[in-house]
Formats: structure tokens, C-alpha cells, sequence
């Protein structure tokens, strides 16, 4: 691609400038930045003196990209982080410098890190018996997985942004103006948030807050490890520095006087993950610390008309705008940029989409991976729906996360009724239903009704204990109904969880890995042929690993597979685990929440935005036991959180998040308007008027 | 009426409305509807809006929004304006729904709060009756009648008790929740006062235990709802403040039926300077049984200060001789109604037909229509004399309209029962959203077959769901029945669905040459249920969406099945432990939530008596508010279903077990009152709530009998019937009616 002159200038500026670089999205910054990266190394400049920060790892994929690129010179590596790998990066290193400062237990033990899912894993485990025992937040009425995110959520708030942990309740119940009884509850979270916290010191366990909060606590502060790290990496470049949290652009600020050269790149009108602390105000504060401050504008991305209905809408939707609307001026032509129908109901509106989509792919020759379809947030029913409507249509789709989680996927069902069965001293009965499903799963073409029949009459529970009983002790009838076939079968897996049971218990992915080898996968199974099915055991076997890695100490005389089981069942974990095979199928029509897809910070040809007259583009998710707002940098202490703050900052977001999703589209935006949502209640939400305002100023 | 409106003098008053207070009373078929639809399409053409904000119409039922809001976008658009922009068109339910949802935490609510709905929350109340009822087996006998001896007693304590405290609880709760008290309030209150109130008691037990139970499944009743919008509202200044600025003008129609909460929340909307019109026809208040609604608040408005009050007089629905005997009835009631306290139940403005040269002229006048049936008819002849009468009128009156109005449920079905036997077209009106409930309920067919898919009998059932739209025509319905009779008797399921080489049912059967078809439809079936069996290891919402895409094409019961999908999808993620069995069993459940929201049934898009001519229409007095007909048959006007507080009447709510003639009900919900106004007083004579009641009710009844006459346009025929066990007598205002109407005739022969 042809580089313009400005972004030349900031690619050939001298290797000790420092220059804080911002724009709006589409502006070509983050090419320049990339193209510096390489002009740097091609000038000779160490990779490993280089340091790329992004605030999440998708966001450097074009940085990954350029790296792998053949062209490249061999040598060192760009370190390319995040501020918590960073951090978590440094723990590990300077191990035993902290272990007795941040209060550690175990003094001669290496530290564990959790990932979200084995946080959540022992947060469930301390909080659950508080809620049973009791009674905790027995004030508010949440899904008990949504509730352990929560008060994790408000341990990474205080890291990111930089409070102490112990004054979460405080700070919430100063901004609360409803009813009082919340106020216990917030009370309730700082508790299992303490507790969570000790025990994670008792026994070496890093989540990502204690991570980043040991780091700048006990590592920055210390002169071998600020020194180690000012010293390796002598230029910085950091991109999306407004979608940054607080701390991290502390880190930055305090490390720009060392380095040599720094380029800081910042999106202007953005901040989408507020909701996960960014703070594009304390990122601007950055701009101060650099030599120079450059800005782009012009879109390499949109047209001329869709710019000009992005401005439109964003005059409209700005905050301060509610009662008093500027003029707006009336865009250009706007049926190049904008097509849509109005259906009244939910379901008419996916035929739509689908149809419009299919006639893109099919007759306009679009390529599937230039089209997005973009929602406030896509329930399961949604994505199955349309997904299934494209596969009709023949038109390849992905979505931002697997159809199914884990543990949803029937083959892990399976896999864990045949566990339960294969180790009855866990006292986990599978009741009939997942035997005749797991049967159906596992004895090649067999059907639902024989499945049925099988376990009607072979699946016994004694004492609670489950077994297969021999298809020997059927009776003749009933062994023609199922078949001799299907009867062999079911008897070959019946003789080897026998054998298993007789034996001593190996750990469960063992177990798996056994079973799967020795008979699912076996000629006559139902593996043998499903490699999807044998990719999701595979995945399986991989959870269950570094579950037992983390998984120490465990509640008394409990077999971790059975722990591994009930979580699962809890929706703990497996709940979300990412299928790599499912991450990326470029030329697809993508299905993502709009955040997500922003996040993602890929232009496409053509977005359709869903639901268009829902209400859930301008409202955020109510977390009661958390705030995103309330807990950063830009409230302050006892001031209460009135309608006014919730306007304001829901009209901000909005806002910002269609000026994001209009500089990221080429061609057109599609708006899918269906009179009644998903729910079937009436639609008429902001984004709908803002939209009406701005056609109504074009007629 | 006509596409284009010409408002009539009176009308035009009303249209004049700028701003402020006014109060409007309408007589029926006035166009009242017509009138503020108009106002609202004016105020948003005239440009007093600003683009966020909307002119905010509240009205009484669902199915009253759809037709507001069609006339409204009608209107709108004949202004070359966008619809559905610019106005709100809600149920007070529905607005406290707006209300609640834009801020769930000002009420302690999470996001995704469910609202279940009457039929749920009376199973969960019949429930705590229950455990009640069997703790407290003697505490309520003080109130039994000392006529009963200890085995009738004992009987009752068994047996009615159980249905009489639930009924006694629903109101009691009701009316908790309208005054805003929680249980804890309550019991604080009730713990202060120095006796022991039985009565209370019990109904505080009930209340507390109801809530406990809608808290432990995150759920709201329709009450709940009201009541926290108007917590909501009151909780945050700035909230209140931005919905005042959004809804700069309230529409208030049917307020007639306005209740306490509802004006309360209106005028926190409205403000100290704000716009309110407030419409209605004190006369058609019939919503007011234990209910805070009363047309008293419509009345009082009426005087205040600062409001203007105008008046609708003028209808163009009915023929003069019907209006005579509408406001012959006002007349009677004002005047010589046997018990003084009912005298106010009606009120004028009488009727006055619509001005010469009126674009909707009334019907000519034709007194020979008009029938007053003196003579007193069983139960089952009343219906064979409509039944006769129909079949006479309906060959000559193709291109009319019919209703029969009867003021129960159960008195309709027989009416339909009957008609159906002889083969007379008729739609009842009297179910509610059947289009929710029939889709729901053939996914939950479905869904127990797949529970357990080695049955026959469920096999055959999922067949005749598969074959549903055969019902509609009696031969395709016995080869349906027929069909699902053989399914019914395979003994071994699977030799059909998934045959082997040496097991095949559909083989055996020797179908193919001797009747190829049923052999295909057969081979179809077998292929769609296969496909269903498939889908069993997958998760609920995506097994319901999949089987709909099978079994609905209208775009309604796809919409309700998507819906149904994501809610059982909750349901699912909350009990990891359930599987579809349960799920199914809460679909059953689910499929009845939240009806009251949903725009997804023909009820809900509005009836339209014109569209069913040559049909007969059977609809309750109630559900016919706002419709009108070419002739009414008004059914059942006798002194059980239309009391008049005299002492010979029989009032359903006084049961015979309770001593004293009390109506228990009205009684607890007195002492409910007294014990919210002051505590301290306690102002509350026993006895005295019941006698109100009774007045409330005769009074509410004649407004019915006024309603039911004032739907018909060109030809009315009221009768009456001596009830289940032969004694009833013609109501009172129908002897009144009938005498008069005798006499008039008479005058009009003699002047001939």
C-alpha cells in the first residue's frame, strides 16, 4: 500500500524521538506504527530492544503479522505484551524478590497463575458456601457464575486502576442512590473479595489482579527489576493506548523519560473497554511526555458519504445533545451507504439479513469475510438461528465464539456421563437421559429410541452407585428390539468401564484419553468417523490437564475428577473454552457482539447492525455487585451516581461505539429493524431515533 | 367511520387543546378514541415535540394499544409524517414495564428480571394457601357460619376453604401492593397493634410467603411492577426528571378505570406544570371489583381547579330507540333505583345522536328491533331461543353483524356449544392469546415426546400436532384421527421410525400400492421425526428453534418460538441439573408468561367486529367494551348475574359457609385499609365493608348492563333466565326497562 507523507514522517523520524501519534480510527496510524517497527529493525536497530504494548493481544495482531512476514531479518525477537503479561511476565522472573514482601505463604513454592476460568474456579469455591451457609447476597437475585465475575471484576478494577482492593464497598456505596439494601451486599462482595485475596496469598495463586498489583506494589518500585526492564527494552511502541487501563499508563509515563525513542499511538473518540477500565484520559496525559504530537485525519476506510453519515449520527447522538439537537445538516446521498427493511417481527428480520447477505456473497461476488453481522449482544438463539440460516443459504459464517461451549458440546457430555460411570465412588449419578444420550453419542448409528431401550433396561442405580448391567440378562424380545448389533457393541463398552472400575482410578484426563483411544474411536463407535467429536474430546482431555495442574489442594478426600465434573456441571468451567480450530475461518461472514468486533479493529466491506431499535445499544449491562464508573479514575469518592451520570455515560458510549463501527466500514451498513425484539416487546431504542433523525434531516 | 375524520363541534373543542389540564367525559360509541388518536397525530404535526420526545398515550388493555397506535400512525401518516415515531401508545403494565426496565437497579432488580404472569403467580399463591390452609386448619373458624355442624364444618375446613383463602389472599395481596405496604411493613404494623387480627394474619402470612417464592425465581408479578415503577420514580429525581422531559403531553384514555397507582405515577409524569387529557365514560367503568380503580378519580379531576372540563355527547352508533333506552336506563337509576346508595352508579351526559348533516349519521330508527323478553326461560331454552333466532336472521343478514354478550365465561361456552352443534359459524371471543398458547403448547408435544421417545401414544400425538391446521376441516380432521389411531398401536416404535432389514412397520403395512399417498406422507413423517430425534443432545433453545422451523410458518409462532428459546435457555443455564423433562415442563409454564406483553396474537392486533360478518360473534359484556355490532343479543340479564343490593339477592362473593352473610373478602381488604390509614384508629365496623360491596357491585353491574346495551346499533334483544336451580328472577333495571319500554311502544303504535 502507498504510504502518505505524513505517515512517512513518523516512519523515518529519528530513532530518538518520541512522538505521541493520534487520530481517528481508520486514519492509518497503526500502519505507520507497523511500518516504523520494520523500518527499525531494517535499520538495525535489536529486536529485543523493542517493546510493543498493546492493551489486549488482539490488538497487535498486525504487529504479529508484520513479524512473521519472510522479509523480515532473522535475529532477536520483538517482545510485543500486554501490561498484565508484562506484569505477570516480571513475577515470574523476580519470583523470590516478592514472595516474602507481598506476603506469600508458601516460601519455597513457585507461583501459580490462574487464568479467568481457574480464578472463577476457586472464587466459586469460597463464595459458594457463603451463599448457602449464609445467605450472603441473598438481597439481589444474579446467576451464581455472573456473581463470582463480579467481585473478581472488582479486584481488577482496584489493579487497573489503582485503589486499594479493601475500598471497593466503600466507594460503591458512596455513588448508590437506590434501595438501601444493597448496601449490605456491596459489604458482602468486599468480604469475598478479602477472603479470595488471602487465600490466593496462602497459597501462591496469582489472578490477574494480585498479578498486577505484586508487580507495581513490589517489582517497579524495585531498582533490579525497573532497571532490568528500562534497560532491555529501549524503545517503546504502544498502540490503542486509550483503550489502556490507568496503571498501565502510569507504567508508560514513567518509563518514557528513560527510553530512547517511543511511539505512542492513541484512537481518538474511542474507549470502548471502559467497561474493563480503559481510560483514554489518562492516556492522553501521555502526549505531555513526548517530543512531538502528530495528527492524522482522511479515512483510508470510509467514503466520503459514509463519513458523512458517521458525522451526522455522531452530532446527533453527542452527549449534551438530548434537549437541545444542533442542526443537522442533511448527508449527502444515502442510499449508496444505508439499505434497510423494517420487519415487525424478530424472526422476519434474520430472513432479511439472510437473504441480503446471500445475495451479496452470491451476486455481488462480496467476499463472506467482508461482511459482519452486529448485534448489542447475541444470545445463543440468535447466532444459532442466523448461522443456520446462512448454512442454508450456503454462505460460510463464524462467530466470535464457538457455537457451543464446551461443555454443551454433546461429545464432552458423553465423555463425562462415561467418567461418572467409570468412577461410581465419586457419587455423581448420570440420570437416564444422558446414559441413553451418551449411548447414542457413542455406539455408531444407533438411534434414539433403541438408545432409549438400552437404557432403560441396562442402566441400574444402586446405593446410588451407577452401572451397566450385561445384555446377556436381557430378555430375548427385548434383545431383538435393540438389535445383536448394537447389543455387541454396547457390550464391548460396557466390559472395558468394568475392567476400568476393577482397577485403581487414573486421573480423569487419563481416563479419557483411555477410553477415546481403546473404544470411542474404535470402528463401530460414533468417534471413529466425527472428527468434530474427536476434537472436542481432544479439548477436553486438554481442560481437564491444566485443571489438575492448578487444581491444589483439594476440598477433603475429593478426586479432582469429580471436582472437574461438578464445575462443569456449575457452569464454572468449560463454560467459555475457545476451540482453536474454531478461532479463524478468514473468509466467513463474522457474527459478533460490536464491541467485539471493534475490539477486533478490522475494517470490513459491509456491516449489518441487528435489532436496530433495541435498547440494549444504549444500555449496559447492570452488574450489581460492580460499577464500572464508579470504580476509576474520573469519579470521585461519595459523589452519587444519579440518572443524569447514567444518560450521560450511556449516550457517550453509544456514541462512541457508532462512530467506531462507521469508520470501520467501507461500503454499507444494513440496518436490520424488527418492530418487536428477540422477547417480542416493542423496539424503539436511541440508536432507532438518532437514526430516524438523520433520515428524516436527508427527506 | 370513515378514513378521514370530521370532528364534530364537541369534538372540536377537545381537538382545540393546546396544553394544560382538561378532563373530557364521553357517552359510548362517541368517538372518544378517534378523538384523542387525533389530538395525539396533532400535537405531533404540529411540531410541539422535540426529536426525543413523545406524546405519551396510557389505555387500559393490549388490545386497546394496537388500535390507539394504528389510528395514531394513520393519522400521522395522512401528515406526511414517519410512524411510530413521536408517540408511546402503553398499558399502565406496559408502561411501568418502560418505566422499570430502563433503570432495574433503582429497584432492586437485576437486568434480566423475569415477570410471570397471573396464571403463574396463582399457582405459586395457591401453593402458600395451602401450606397455610394446613397449618391454620381451625384459626379462621370464628368466621364460619354457627349454622353448620361439625361435619359440614369439617368439610368445608377440607375442602372450599383452600379455593376461599386463595381468593381471599389474591385481593388481599393485590390491595397490599397498591398501597404499597411490603410484608415487612406489615408485620411491623401488625406487631404494634394490641389485638390479635385473624384476618390479617392470614393474609400477611400468605404475602410473605408469595414473595419469598417470586424473590427465589427473580420474578415480579404484574403488581410488583406497577408498584416499583412508581418506587422508581420516586427513588431517583433525575430519572423522573428526564421521562417528564421525554413525555411532554400524557393521553389518558378509559379513565373511567384509573386506579389509585395509576393516577399517582401519571401525575409524578406529568408534574406541577405539565400536559394531562384525561378521557373517558364514568358510566363504562366495569374494571372496579376489589380493584383501587374507581371512576371517581376521573370525576374528581373533572372539578379541579385549573382543569377544563368538556364533554362528548354525540354518537352515531346506535339507532334512536336504543339510545332512548340507554339513557332510560341513566334516567331510572338517577331516579327510582329501589336502593338510594346506587342511584349515582350512572351519570349523565345522556346520549345524544350525531347532529344533522354529521358525516356518521345513526342508524334509522326502527322500534320494531328492540326486544324485551318479559318471559322468564331456563338456562337451556334461553339459548335455544337465540340459537332459533339466529338461524332465522343470520340468511337475511349476510352482510351484518352478530353478537351474543353474556356476562360469563361459562355461559359463553355453552352459547358456542350450542351453535356449533347446529353448524352456525361463531368466533368466541373469549379465550385469550390463543396463538401464544397453541404454539407453545405443539413444541411442548413435541418436547414430551422426545422425553420419551419409545412411546406410541406420544408418537401419535406429535402426529396430529404435525397435522394441527387439519382441524379446521371435519374430514381431513378423521383422517388425521384415523391415522394417529394406527401410529397409536404400534407396538414397537422403532420397527417404524428406524426400520431393519427384517423389522419395518411402515413395509409391513403394504401401504405403497394400495394407498401410495399415506404411504409417502408416512415415509415424510418418519423423515421429520428422525430429524427432531437428532437434535436431543443438543441445547434446549437450539432443539426448540429447530423443531419450529419445522412446525410454524407464520411469522407470529416463529417469533414466539424464538422467544420461547431464549427464555428456556435461562432456564436451562440456572438448573445445569435439569433435562427435558423439566425443560419441558417449564415450557409449559413459560409459554404462559409475560402474555400480557407480547404483541404476538390476534387478540392483541385488535378485533374487528366487520370483518366477521355472517359470523356470530360470543364475546363476555366485558371483552365487548369498544366494539359494537349491527344486532346484540345481551343474554342473562337476571338478578344472580345483574344483583341490585336488595335483600332477596344472592351475591356470588358472600359465600354460605362464612357466618353472617359476610363477604370476607371485602371485610379484609376494609380492615387492610383501616389498618394503613391509621393504625391507631383502626376505623373498621364488621359487617359494613360487606354491605359497600354490595352496593359497589350492583352499581358496577348496571354500568355492565349499560354497556351491553349501548353495543348495539340497528337491533337488540335482551332476554333473561331463571337460573341453575329455577329461582332467579329479571333484574330489577330490567323489569324497569322492560315496563317502560312497553309503554313506549304503545306511545309509538298510538301516534302511528
Amino acid at each position: 500500500m502507498e504510504l502518505t507523507d505524513s505517515q512517512n514522517a513518523i516512519i523515518q523520524s529519528p530513532f530518538e524521538r518520541k512522538i505521541f501519534l493520534e487520530g481517528s480510527a481508520g486514519t492509518g496510524k497503526t500502519t505507520a506504527g507497523v511500518a516504523r517497527m520494520r523500518h527499525m529493525l531494517t535499520s538495525g536497530v535489536p529486536a529485543d530492544r523493542l517493546l510493543v504494548l498493546t492493551p489486549q493481544r488482539t490488538l497487535a495482531a498486525p504487529y504479529d503479522e508484520a513479524l512473521r512476514h519472510p522479509d523480515v531479518a532473522a535475529g532477536g525477537l520483538v517482545n510485543i505484551a500486554t501490561v498484565g503479561g508484562l506484569a505477570r511476565r516480571m513475577v515470574d522472573l523476580f519470583w523470590p524478590l516478592v514472595i516474602e514482601e507481598a506476603g506469600f505463604g508458601a516460601q519455597d513454592e513457585r507461583p501459580t497463575f490462574l487464568t479467568l476460568e481457574t480464578a472463577q474456579y476457586y472464587m466459586a469455591r469460597i463464595v459458594s458456601p457463603l451463599v448457602e451457609e449464609q445467605g450472603y447476597f441473598d438481597a439481589i437475585n444474579i446467576d451464581r457464575n455472573r456473581l463470582y465475575s463480579q467481585i473478581l471484576d472488582n479486584l481488577n478494577k482496584a489493579a487497573v486502576v489503582g485503589f486499594p482492593y479493601t475500598e471497593i464497598a466503600e466507594r460503591l456505596r458512596g455513588a448508590w442512590v437506590g434501595e438501601s439494601a444493597q448496601a449490605r451486599v456491596y459489604d458482602q462482595a468486599q468480604d469475598c473479595a478479602a477472603r479470595f485475596r488471602r487465600y490466593c496469598l496462602e497459597h501462591n495463586l496469582l489472578d490477574f489482579s494480585l498479578q498486577v498489583d505484586v508487580f507495581f506494589a513490589h517489582l517497579w518500585t524495585e531498582p533490579l527489576c525497573r532497571d532490568y526492564l528500562l534497560n532491555s527494552y529501549t524503545h517503546l511502541l504502544v498502540d490503542n493506548v486509550e483503550e489502556d487501563v490507568p496503571v498501565a499508563h502510569d507504567l508508560v509515563y514513567s518509563w518514557l523519560p528513560h527510553a530512547e525513542s517511543a511511539l505512542v499511538i492513541c484512537d481518538q473518540d474511542a474507549g470502548y473497554r471502559s467497561f474493563l477500565g480503559a481510560d483514554p484520559v489518562s492516556a492522553a496525559a501521555l502526549r505531555d511526555l513526548c517530543d512531538e504530537r502528530v495528527t492524522f485525519t482522511g479515512s483510508f476506510v470510509t467514503s466520503p458519504e459514509m463519513q458523512a453519515f458517521g458525522d451526522t449520527l455522531s452530532r446527533i447522538l453527542q452527549p449534551g445533545a438530548v434537549s437541545a439537537p444542533p442542526v443537522v445538516q442533511p448527508p449527502p446521498n444515502l442510499t449508496n451507504v444505508l439499505r434497510f427493511e423494517s420487519c415487525r417481527y424478530h424472526p422476519d428480520m434474520l430472513d432479511w439479513t439472510a437473504d441480503a447477505i446471500a445475495a451479496l456473497v452470491h451476486n455481488d461476488g462480496v467476499p463472506p469475510g467482508e461482511i459482519v453481522v452486529l448485534a448489542p449482544f447475541l444470545t445463543d438463539a440468535l447466532r444459532f438461528s442466523l448461522t443456520h440460516r446462512l448454512e442454508q443459504r450456503d454462505v460460510p459464517a463464524r462467530s466470535h465464539r464457538p457455537s457451543r461451549a464446551l461443555r454443551e458440546e454433546p461429545a464432552t457430555q458423553t465423555l463425562l456421563t462415561w467418567a461418572a460411570l467409570g468412577h461410581p465412588a465419586w457419587g455423581v449419578v448420570p440420570t437416564r437421559y444422558d446414559v441413553a444420550y451418551a449411548l447414542m453419542q457413542t455406539i455408531a448409528d444407533l438411534d434414539l429410541v433403541r438408545a432409549h431401550l438400552l437404557a432403560e433396561v441396562l442402566y441400574r442405580v444402586k446405593d446410588k452407585t451407577p452401572a451397566l448391567a450385561p445384555f446377556d440378562g436381557v430378555n430375548p424380545d427385548m434383545q431383538q428390539r435393540i438389535t445383536y448389533l448394537f447389543g455387541g457393541r454396547y457390550e464391548a463398552l460396557r466390559i472395558w468401564l468394568d475392567a476400568y472400575r476393577a482397577a485403581a482410578p487414573a486421573p480423569l484426563d487419563h481416563f479419557l484419553a483411555r477410553l477415546f483411544g481403546e473404544v470411542l474411536s474404535q470402528s463401530g463407535y460414533g468417534f471413529h468417523q466425527d472428527f468434530d467429536a474427536a476434537r472436542t474430546a481432544a479439548t477436553l482431555i486438554e481442560s481437564v490437564q491444566k485443571f489438575r495442574w492448578i487444581a491444589a489442594d483439594l476440598p477433603a478426600g475429593k478426586p479432582l475428577g469429580q471436582e472437574y465434573l461438578e464445575m462443569v456441571q456449575r457452569g464454572v468451567i468449560a463454560a467459555q473454552y475457545l476451540q482453536p480450530w474454531q478461532e479463524r475461518d478468514e473468509n466467513a461472514v463474522l457474527l459478533a457482539p460490536a464491541y467485539t468486533f471493534l475490539l477486533g479493529n478490522q475494517p470490513v466491506d459491509v456491516q449489518f447492525w441487528l435489532n436496530v431499535g433495541g435498547t440494549g445499544w444504549w444500555e449496559r449491562l447492570y452488574q450489581p455487585l460492580t460499577h464500572p464508573y464508579v470504580l476509576s479514575r474520573r469519579w470521585s469518592k461519595g459523589q452519587p451516581w444519579t440518572d443524569t451520570e447514567e444518560v450521560a455515560a450511556r449516550q457517550l458510549s453509544l456514541h462512541r461505539l457508532v462512530a467506531g463501527l462507521v469508520r470501520r466500514c467501507r461500503k454499507t451498513v444494513y440496518l436490520g429493524l424488527s418492530e418487536l425484539g428477540e422477547q417480542g416487546y416493542e423496539q424503539t431504542g436511541p440508536l432507532l431515533k438518532a437514526i430516524q433523525r438523520v433520515l428524516r434531516a436527508q427527506s | 367511520m370513515g378514513a378521514t375524520f370530521q370532528p364534530r363541534p364537541r369534538q372540536r373543542q377537545v381537538l382545540a387543546y393546546k396544553g394544560g389540564r382538561m378532563g373530557v367525559a364521553a357517552v359510548p360509541g362517541s368517538g372518544k378514541t378517534w378523538t384523542l388518536s387525533l389530538l395525539a397525530a396533532k400535537l405531533i404535526a404540529e411540531g410541539n415535540l422535540g426529536d426525543e420526545q413523545e406524546v405519551l398515550v396510557v389505555t387500559l388493555v393490549n388490545s386497546a394499544v394496537s388500535n390507539f397506535a394504528g389510528r395514531v400512525a394513520r393519522f400521522v401518516q395522512e401528515r406526511g409524517l414517519l410512524p411510530n415515531v413521536g408517540y408511546r401508545v402503553r398499558t399502565l403494565h406496559g408502561l411501568s414495564h418502560d418505566i422499570v426496565r430502563e433503570r432495574p437497579a433503582l429497584a432492586g432488580l437485576a437486568d434480566d428480571f423475569q415477570i410471570i404472569d397471573e396464571r403463574a403467580a396463582q399457582e405459586i399463591l395457591q401453593d402458600a394457601a395451602q401450606v397455610w390452609v394446613r397449618s391454620h386448619p381451625y384459626s379462621l373458624d370464628a368466621v364460619l357460619s354457627a349454622d353448620l355442624d361439625e361435619t359440614r364444618a369439617e368439610g368445608v375446613r377440607r375442602g372450599r376453604w383452600q379455593d376461599y383463602v386463595t381468593g381471599l389472599a389474591t385481593s388481599f395481596i393485590k390491595q397490599a401492593k397498591d398501597l404499597q405496604l411490603t410484608p415487612a411493613d406489615l408485620r411491623y404494623r401488625l406487631d404494634q397493634f394490641p389485638e390479635e387480627l385473624a384476618l390479617l394474619e392470614m393474609g400477611y402470612a400468605i404475602y410473605a410467603d408469595y414473595q419469598r417464592a417470586l424473590a427465589y425465581r427473580g420474578a415480579v408479578d404484574f403488581d410488583d411492577l406497577i408498584r416499583l415503577a412508581l418506587q422508581t420514580l420516586r427513588l431517583d429525581p433525575a430519572f423522573l426528571a428526564r421521562l417528564r422531559e421525554r413525555w411532554p403531553y400524557i393521553l389518558e384514555d378509559e379513565a373511567q378505570d384509573s386506579s389509585r397507582l395509576q393516577e399517582e405515577i401519571l401525575k409524578l409524569l406529568v408534574g406541577p406544570e405539565g400536559n394531562w387529557v384525561r378521557v373517558g365514560d364514568p358510566n363504562q367503568a366495569i374494571y372496579e371489583t376489589f380493584t383501587t380503580a374507581s371512576p371517581e378519580y376521573l370525576r374528581r379531576f373533572m372539578k379541579q381547579p385549573g382543569v377544563r372540563a368538556r364533554d362528548l355527547p354525540n354518537s352515531g352508533r346506535s339507532m334512536q330507540s336504543v339510545i332512548n333506552l340507554a339513557n332510560y336506563l341513566i334516567r331510572w337509576s338517577n331516579d327510582a333505583h329501589p336502593v338510594p346508595a346506587i342511584r349515582s352508579a350512572l351519570a349523565t351526559p345522556y346520549i345524544r345522536p350525531t347532529p344533522r348533516g354529521d358525516p356518521q349519521p345513526n342508524p334509522s330508527d326502527a322500534p320494531e328491533n328492540v326486544h324485551l323478553t318479559a318471559r322468564g326461560l331456563s338456562p337451556q331454552q334461553e339459548i335455544e331461543a337465540v340459537v332459533r333466532s339466529l338461524e332465522r336472521w343470520l340468511p337475511e343478514h349476510k352482510d351484518e353483524t352478530v353478537a351474543v354478550l353474556v356476562p360469563r365465561n361459562d355461559r359463553g361456552f355453552e352459547v358456542a356449544n350450542a351453535l356449533k352443534a347446529k353448524n352456525i359459524p361463531c368466533v368466541e371471543l373469549l379465550r385469550s392469546t390463543r396463538s401464544t398458547r397453541e404454539a407453545a403448547g405443539a413444541l411442548t408435544h413435541l418436547c414430551y415426546y422426545l422425553a420419551e421417545p419409545t412411546s406410541a401414544k406420544k408418537l401419535a400425538t406429535v402426529y396430529r400436532v404435525w397435522q394441527r391446521a387439519a382441524r379446521e376441516d371435519p374430514v381431513l380432521e378423521a383422517r388425521v384421527e384415523d391415522i394417529a389411531k394406527r401410529l397409536r398401536q404400534i407396538a414397537r416404535v422403532e420397527d417404524y421410525l428406524w426400520p431393519r432389514a427384517d423389522r419395518d412397520w411402515l413395509a409391513e403395512q403394504n401401504m405403497e400400492n394400495a394407498d401410495p399417498l399415506l404411504h409417502d406422507h408416512l415415509v415424510e413423517f418418519r423423515v421429520l421425526v428422525q430429524r427432531w430425534q437428532g437434535t436431543t443432545t443438543l441445547p434446549i433453545d437450539q432443539i426448540i428453534l429447530t423443531l419450529a422451523q419445522d412446525l410454524f410458518t407464520a411469522p407470529a409462532d416463529l417469533a414466539i418460538a424464538h422467544k420461547l428459546a431464549v427464555v428456556l435457555r435461562q432456564a436451562a443455564n440456572a438448573h445445569p441439573e435439569w433435562r427435558l423433562p423439566e425443560l419441558t415442563q417449564e415450557l409449559a409454564v413459560v409459554a404462559k408468561n409475560e402474555r400480557k406483553f407480547l404483541g404476538f396474537s390476534d387478540e392483541d392486533t385488535g378485533f374487528d367486529p366487520d370483518a366477521h360478518k355472517g359470523e356470530v360473534i360470543i364475546s363476555t359484556i366485558h371483552k365487548a367494551k369498544g366494539l359494537e355490532w349491527d344486532k346484540v343479543y345481551l343474554l342473562s340479564v337476571n338478578d344472580y348475574d345483574f344483583p341490585s343490593a336488595l335483600p332477596q339477592d344472592s351475591f356470588i362473593s358472600e359465600a354460605w359457609f362464612v357466618r353472617d352473610h359476610l363477604n370476607l373478602e371485602a371485610e379484609v381488604l376494609a380492615q387492610l385499609k383501616a389498618f394503613y390509614e391509621n393504625p391507631d384508629l383502626f376505623i373498621y365496623d364488621e359487617g359494613t365493608p360487606t354491605l359497600r360491596a354490595r352496593h359497589d357491585y350492583a352499581a358496577e353491574r348496571l354500568r355492565l348492563l349499560y354497556v351491553g346495551i349501548t353495543r348495539a346499533r340497528k337491533a337488540l334483544t335482551m332476554t333473561w333466565n331463571t337460573g341453575r336451580r329455577g329461582t332467579a328472577q329479571p333484574a330489577v333495571p330490567f323489569i324497569a326497562l322492560q315496563t317502560w319500554w312497553e309503554m313506549e311502544k304503545e306511545n309509538i303504535t298510538s301516534t302511528d
